[in-house]
């Protein structure tokens, strides 16, 4: 992979821990515009039908460790996915 | 959200999707790969980071427009796609039964209006911010019509009144839509002037001219 990449990986996950800050200082606990219009109408979570294996995390350590762990996963699976797919074109 | 209601989301979405994974597996090359997959893992994180927009509310970048400018629509799509998956797989936010809907206002539509406009408005310079706010507004009021939608459904038993549900959800990604629009303009204007080779939809180039000249 190229170096800008890695250099531009390294320039997010920054970005990210910075603005995590920013996140847990004045957002952490407003609803987000869906999440308001769910209160204003008078929706009650219930039980999730699935149970997933992480959340976001409560505090800024967690949040940052869970976004390190939503960064990686999520560029392994799309890189994995999307070389397959290369490798399997070039082969034809 | 009414069971119909959340069906008719996967039915939507899937076919929408399907095009895009087809699409981008028939015109990937080698030098986009990373990119892609840098943007995905960019956008989960930049999606984590909720930003106060007044009234007690915050929002955060969906990032569908960014996706369709820097890497087109299929792979936008893909992108997004990628994201609420794991986002919904992994760490539970926004659940699995509405991921159909989730996908289609998200990763179908919200792409669809900002590859709309970004094609109309090609070449004026309010073309990304304008393409970013109305991604997320016109997502976001699909999104109000579909709770809308399930109350009347159900006659009450999911989704919110359409009264209350519309305006809302309007009102609220009207603004939040105008934080999108700055970061993404701001993200655009910064990689066009350090790596100007990456704003692929900027240029509005055919799926046959990246075949021909590459990415």
């Amino acid at each position: 992979m190229e170096r800008r990449y890695l250099v531009a990986s390294v320039a997010i996950l920054i970005a990210f821990a910075v603005g995590l800050v920013g996140y847990y200082a004045l957002s952490a606990d407003l609803g987000d515009g869906l999440e308001v219009t769910l209160e204003e109408g008078g929706w009650e979570e219930g039980e999730p039908a699935y149970q997933a294996p992480f959340d976001y995390g409560s505090d800024y350590f967690t949040g940052l460790i869970m976004g390190l762990v939503g960064f990686a996963a999520t560029f392994t699976i799309l890189f994995l996915y999307l070389r397959a797919v290369k490798t399997r074109k070039s082969d034809r | 959200m009414d069971p119909a209601v959340l069906m008719a989301g996967w039915v939507l979405a899937l076919p929408a999707i399907g095009w895009a994974f087809w699409r981008l597996n028939k015109t990937i090359d080698e030098r986009s790969v990373p990119l892609i997959a840098l943007l995905a893992a960019g956008l989960f994180v930049a999606q984590m980071l909720n930003f106060p927009v007044g009234g007690g509310v915050s929002g955060h970048l969906i990032g569908a427009a960014l996706a369709v400018i820097l890497v087109g629509l299929p792979a936008g799509m893909v992108v997004m796609t990628t994201v609420l998956v794991i986002q919904a797989l992994l760490f539970g936010d926004g659940g699995i039964t509405a991921l159909g809907l989730n996908l289609l206002n998200m990763a179908v539509i919200a792409p669809l209006v900002a590859y709309a406009i970004m094609a109309v408005f090609k070449g004026n310079k309010l073309a990304v911010p304008v393409s970013a706010w109305s991604a997320v507004f016109i997502s976001s009021v699909i999104c109000g019509l579909q709770l809308g939608l399930s109350y009347s459904i159900s006659g009450g038993a999911y989704g919110i009144e359409m009264a209350i549900a519309l305006p809302a959800m309007a009102g609220w990604h009207a603004i939040i839509g105008i934080g999108e629009g700055v970061i993404t303009g701001g993200v655009v204007l910064f990689l066009g002037k350090v790596a100007p080779e990456t704003l692929r939809m900027s240029q509005v180039r055919t799926d046959k001219e990246v075949v021909e000249h590459g990415a």
